[in-house]
């Protein structure tokens, strides 16, 4: 099934050769990195998974991306993303951009892939151009986005959009994305086996692309992380992803490889349903949080490979205050006390938890459960399998659960889903004085105005407790020697960023 | 043979029936659905019913079976919610992993297990004997998943022997012919490609193939011994034939029925065995699809997937009573 | 003279092999009937034996390795957990499992074997058509089917692993019940003119007790691998809940930094299956050498 591909990207490929050879020594070693989530297949749209995104925007190109040196978003594909008014953006395309295959990216393809993006079936990822009025091509290089109403974050929405090509999508319509993946990013795809691996093949010619970037790079799925481990260990990866904190030492202890470390921009929480009984007290709610002993299970459980939470975001994202702390420190006393004050000793809650989903969370779930206890809840532990917890949380059917969210560098759109009235159904909470807030921020331009209403939000949100913020995990990656590569809080794996010796 | 043949394999398709309306109904109870698991965290309600229209969901269940059914006796299993691609093409690709594997585990089982209960069964109350039987009894109860993980820590980890998982090493560049690594290395002469098959394959297939190795020594063993105490036999040794040839020529061919009985009785569970053992060891066959499918709700690759794999366990049975009448012509089909 | 040499030499070594047979049987069924006492007494005196609580937590004492004379004879858990204690109290489970699905089990294939076996016809031809479509499911792919989709629960890993395990009781309870239905005691019986029913249930049903007996031994010792393997795919009984299968499948994250976690449990589930299937095999050679499967 993948001959066909093979054929037209080794034309490709030789046609790149001939015109980069001269330019100077590319190295030829490769990369093969161990992922933890699978690959869906071909289609750029279909994939909600983080990292894989990071992936098909080195393929196709996204129309921006998070420069994490400057601190915001940058544009990718595109020259320029402006504001011309406050509902309408102006994306302008480089002169002379073209994809692997010779064919030039025009403003159609933009509004094309955002079209596909918004009302395809087969796109994963309709929210990220939710609320856009029109998108249309002024000239060949130029697209107007209009936006219902004031909105901040679009450059945000727009590093999520690979783009397509039209011209392609019109004569094979799905079947492109696997007879003629051709994009205009740094890498070029150059095999998938569902289930198995991806590969990524450099694209010379780019601009973004170093001397030193690795040839070809290999995502290969191993859920497991002792698999991961052991495969870094053997040499038959050079990156593992998520290296859990009990197997750091083994990481450390190795000859050919170490470990890389960076924040999450994931926050963890205990979600508290306020539609259900006791949730509905605000008391109870603030009970949990007092009654968590973080510092024990981030010390023992998690072998301090975390961060405390003060709210729902930290140090480098938006609307974090250095100023404010977090008023549920541990104190069983406390959360007692605030139980007792609503008469609620010995409500019986569940709590729930997924399993493998996120690092140690059942482990850390289950070392809750007496800490909940001792302040007076009766509590009993729920272990679902994900997909049985994810339809529920979803549908707004899980009273108190362990959770976590990613894409948080901006936590506008996570904030807005949990805790806005109608932003989903998972907490089902409602505050008009938080929605004001949060609509303000979103409203806001200029992003120092911006920070400082998202704090008056945090700031609220957090003593309203639907939620207490818990961590965010230490991420540690696992890199061969000789290969460097700088893991970002979010994960992603740019092979531009890679360098090999 | 051929009116056999044909009645057995129709016979086999209201079976197949049965079975995918069983599944059906089963993932009827699920709570949660592939648009759930797939679409992503911030999509909308609106959203969510739209692709849940396009893939045919918001049907009744029985017209959803029903289109299923006929769509099926055309050839067209349907496309994967995953992976977006035709579920028919998806499982053959992954297909022969599943099958090499499972007649490496076979042939691992075979080659250890026949000897040990030949050595047991030909010298009853030894040391050798009680020693063939530990072993056997051993293999018999050892959790396959808990010897993989034992031996993925040891071989792979510590001491860096063999491969921890997966089934072939990145760059190998084998040109897909079979899909059998083990044969298409042999048509290429790529020995390269051969040994290295090999070494992916040690580790799970010895996993995969105690429990079968464990029984067919028990079998053999029993079936040898009935054999020495046969009237003929005893003669044929009285007679001053060799003990050896005496062994292997009545006593073992005796027990070769027992054994092809006994792969066709175990091959389900072996199949079933796939599910744990390619998910511990990372091997792309259809057993570890079939445990991402059910992760992720995805429907119309379950189906295709438990019929596969319905219909395999079928198709052995059917070759293991051909194989009777080879082995023993007095046994006619039928 | 070949002859009376060979009949000379024939009880000699008749009665070494019968002796040497009967000593093995003799370990078999002592080795097996040994774990099964260990089993029962370990889940029914749990409270008694467990030096810990096998829910109590102590972050600060996790992951401690094996201590032979310190508090934890077995080492702890990523929670601090006594894994001694654990194993002890997971006992309870591997037996409550075990038991359920061979009761619930040989209930629902004898009655089914016996009455196909008993009334042949229509009845038998359509309890024949049952047992072959479960029987077309791969083992534990229609278990993990319906744990995966029904949901998790002890009751319901019962039913998901009694669904298949019927089969072999129906089998051989129906091919003794068509060897015995014309035996003359039964033809006797039958013309004084009893029922069915008291047939089958004076009768029919005593001549197969032994061969079930057999089976269950088998049964309990599938059950808990199932079990295990269940929870290992993380589908099994909920957390609260301590079994072994659960035990070895928090370890797999913890393989390399605290092997102690995978090892005892996972050798409580290997030793225990092992008794079983050992007292099954010497049970099987005293009552019934000629039920050979299953």
């Amino acid at each position: 099934m993948t001959s066909k591909l093979h054929m037209i990207l080794a034309t490709t490929a030789i046609a790149a050769a001939s015109t980069a050879a001269s330019a100077e020594e590319f190295t030829d070693k490769r990369v093969a990195v161990a992922i933890t989530e699978t690959i869906s297949g071909y289609n750029p749209y279909a994939d909600p998974v983080v990292l894989l995104g990071s992936v098909w925007c080195q393929v196709y190109g996204c129309i921006t991306r998070y420069d994490w040196e400057a601190g915001e978003f940058v544009p990718f594909l595109a020259e320029s993303v402006e504001t011309l008014d406050e509902l309408t953006w102006e994306i302008k395309l480089p002169e002379g951009l073209t994809r692997h295959n010779g064919e030039p990216v025009l403003a159609a393809d933009v509004v094309h892939s955002i079209e596909y993006l918004g009302t395809n079936p087969g796109s994963g990822k309709s929210y990220l151009v939710a609320g856009w009025e029109s998108v249309e091509a002024i000239d060949d290089r130029t697209v107007h986005i209009t936006t219902a109403t004031p909105d901040a974050t679009l450059r945000d929405n727009l590093a999520g959009v690979a783009v397509t090509s039209k011209a392609l999508f019109d004569e094979l319509g799905d079947g492109m994305f696997r007879e003629a993946p051709f994009g205009a990013g740094p890498y070029m795809l150059s095999d998938i086996s569902i289930g198995e691996h991806m590969i990524i093949e450099r694209n010379d010619d780019h601009p973004m692309i170093r001397a030193q970037n690795p040839q070809q790079i290999m995502f290969r799925i191993m859920p497991e992380p002792e698999q991961r481990v052991t495969a870094l260990a053997n040499s038959e990866v050079q990156i593992a992803q998520l290296v859990p904190p009990q197997l750091r030492p083994r990481v450390e202890s190795l000859p050919n490889a170490r470990l890389e470390t960076t924040n999450s921009v994931e926050m963890m929480f205990l979600g508290m349903s306020p539609k259900t009984h006791p949730w509905d007290v605000k008391e109870a709610r603030q009970a949990v949080a007092h009654a968590i002993n973080r510092e024990a299970i981030v010390a023992a459980v998690l072998q301090g490979q975390a961060k405390l939470l003060n709210g729902p975001v930290s140090e480098g994202q938006l609307g974090y205050n250095p100023a404010f702390k977090s008023p549920y420190d541990y104190n069983p006393e406390r959360a007692r006390a605030l139980l007792a004050s609503a008469g609620l000793e010995g409500v019986e809650v569940t709590l729930s938890t997924p399993v493998g989903r996120y690092t140690a969370d059942r482990q850390i779930a289950e070392a809750m459960v007496p800490m909940l206890e001792d302040a007076g809840f009766s509590v009993s532990l729920d272990t679902p399998e994900w997909a049985t917890l994810w339809a529920n949380v979803q549908q707004g059917n899980v009273p108190f659960y362990y959770m976590g969210r990613g894409s948080m560098i901006d936590p506008s759109r996570a904030l807005h889903q949990y805790f806005a009235t109608g932003g989903s159904p998972r907490l089902g909470f409602s505050n008009a004085e938080l929605d004001a807030l949060l609509a303000a921020e979103r409203a806001e331009f200029d992003p120092a105005g911006r920070s400082t209403k998202m704090q008056e939000a945090v700031v609220k949100l957090v003593d309203e407790a639907p939620a207490a913020f818990m961590w965010q995990h230490e991420m540690a990656w696992g890199v061969a020697n000789g290969v460097t590569f700088n893991p970002h809080p979010a994960d992603q794996v740019n092979g531009w960023e890679i360098l090999v010796e | 043979m051929l009116m056999y043949l044909s009645k057995r394999i129709l016979g086999a398709i209201p079976v197949l029936i049965v079975v995918a309306a069983v599944v059906f109904t089963l993932m009827q109870f699920a709570p949660g659905d592939a648009v759930n698991m797939l679409v992503s965290d911030e999509a909308s309600e609106a959203d969510k019913a739209a692709i849940r229209e396009a893939w045919g969901l918001d049907r009744p269940p029985l017209v959803q079976f029903l289109s299923f059914l006929g769509n099926a006796a055309t050839g067209d299993f349907g496309m994967s919610f995953k992976y977006k691609v035709p579920v028919l093409e998806l499982v053959l690709e992954k297909l022969p992993a599943t099958i090499e594997l499972a007649l490496a585990s076979t042939l691992v089982a075979v080659l250890i297990g026949i000897p040990l209960g030949v050595l047991a069964g030909a010298r009853p109350g030894t040391v050798w004997d009680s020693i063939a039987s530990a072993f056997s009894f051993a293999g018999i109860s050892m959790p396959n998943f808990w010897l993989g993980i034992l031996l993925i820590l040891l071989v792979a980890g510590q001491w860096h022997l063999l491969p921890s998982g997966g089934r072939e090493p990145w760059g190998l560049n084998l040109p897909t012919i079979t899909g059998f690594n083990l044969v298409d290395s042999v048509l290429q002469g790529r020995w390269d490609a051969f040994v290295s098959a090999l070494k992916y394959l040690a580790l799970p297939s010895i996993v995969m193939g105690t429990n079968m190795m464990g029984i067919i020594a028990q079998m053999t063993r029993a079936s040898v011994q009935e054999a020495l105490q046969e009237d003929y036999v005893v003669t044929a040794r009285a007679k001053g034939l060799s003990g050896s040839r005496v062994l292997w020529r009545h006593a073992f061919r005796n027990a070769l029925i027992g054994v092809v009985t006994i792969i066709g009785l175990e091959f389900g569970a072996l199949l079933s065995g796939a599910m744990i053992v390619e998910t511990v060891f990372a091997w792309p066959g259809i057993g570890n699809l079939l445990i991402q499918g059910i992760a992720s709700r995805d429907f119309p690759l379950i189906i295709g997937l438990v019929l596969v794999y319905t219909g395999l366990f079928i198709i052995v049975n059917l070759l293991i009573d051909i194989l009777y009448t080879i082995i023993d012509p007095r046994i006619r089909v039928n | 003279m070949h002859t009376q040499s060979s009949t000379a030499a024939h009880p000699g070594r008749w009665a070494r092999l019968r002796k040497s047979y009967r000593q093995m049987t003799g370990f078999k069924a002592l080795f097996g009937l040994g774990m099964v006492a260990l089993l029962l007494i370990m889940s029914i005196l749990s409270p008694f034996l467990a030096p810990h609580a096998p829910n109590t937590q102590d972050l600060m004492s996790a992951m401690r390795p094996p201590d032979w004379v310190g508090p934890h004879v077995l080492g702890t858990d990523h929670l601090g957990r006594d894994i001694l204690s654990r194993i002890i109290y997971g006992s309870r489970v591997s037996l409550l499992i075990a038991v359920a699905v061979a009761v619930f089990a040989s209930l629902l294939g004898v009655f089914l074997g016996v009455v196909g076996g008993y009334f042949g016809g229509r009845i038998d031809d359509a309890v024949q058509k049952v047992t072959e479509i479960f029987w077309s499911f791969p083992p534990l792919m229609l278990a993990i089917a319906i744990v995966a989709f029904v949901g998790q629960g002890l009751l319901i890993v019962v039913i998901a692993l009694t669904a298949q395990r019927w089969i072999p009781y129906c089998r051989v309870t129906r091919a003794e019940t068509m060897a015995l239905r014309d035996r003359e005691f039964i033809l006797a019986a039958r013309s004084l003119g009893a029922s069915s029913w008291f047939v089958i249930l004076h009768h029919i049903l005593p001549n197969v007790t032994l061969s079930i007996i057999v089976m269950t031994s088998f049964a309990m010792a599938n059950a808990i691998i199932a079990e295990a393997s269940l929870s290992f795919l993380g589908l099994g009984v909920p957390p609260h809940i301590t079994t072994w299968g659960g035990m070895l499948s928090d370890s797999r994250a913890y393989i390399s930094s605290a092997w102690w976690m995978a090892l005892f449990p996972g050798l409580a589930i290997f030793l225990t299956v092992l008794g079983l299937n050992l007292l099954g095999d010497a049970l099987r050679n005293q009552f019934d050498p000629k039920l050979k499967s299953h």
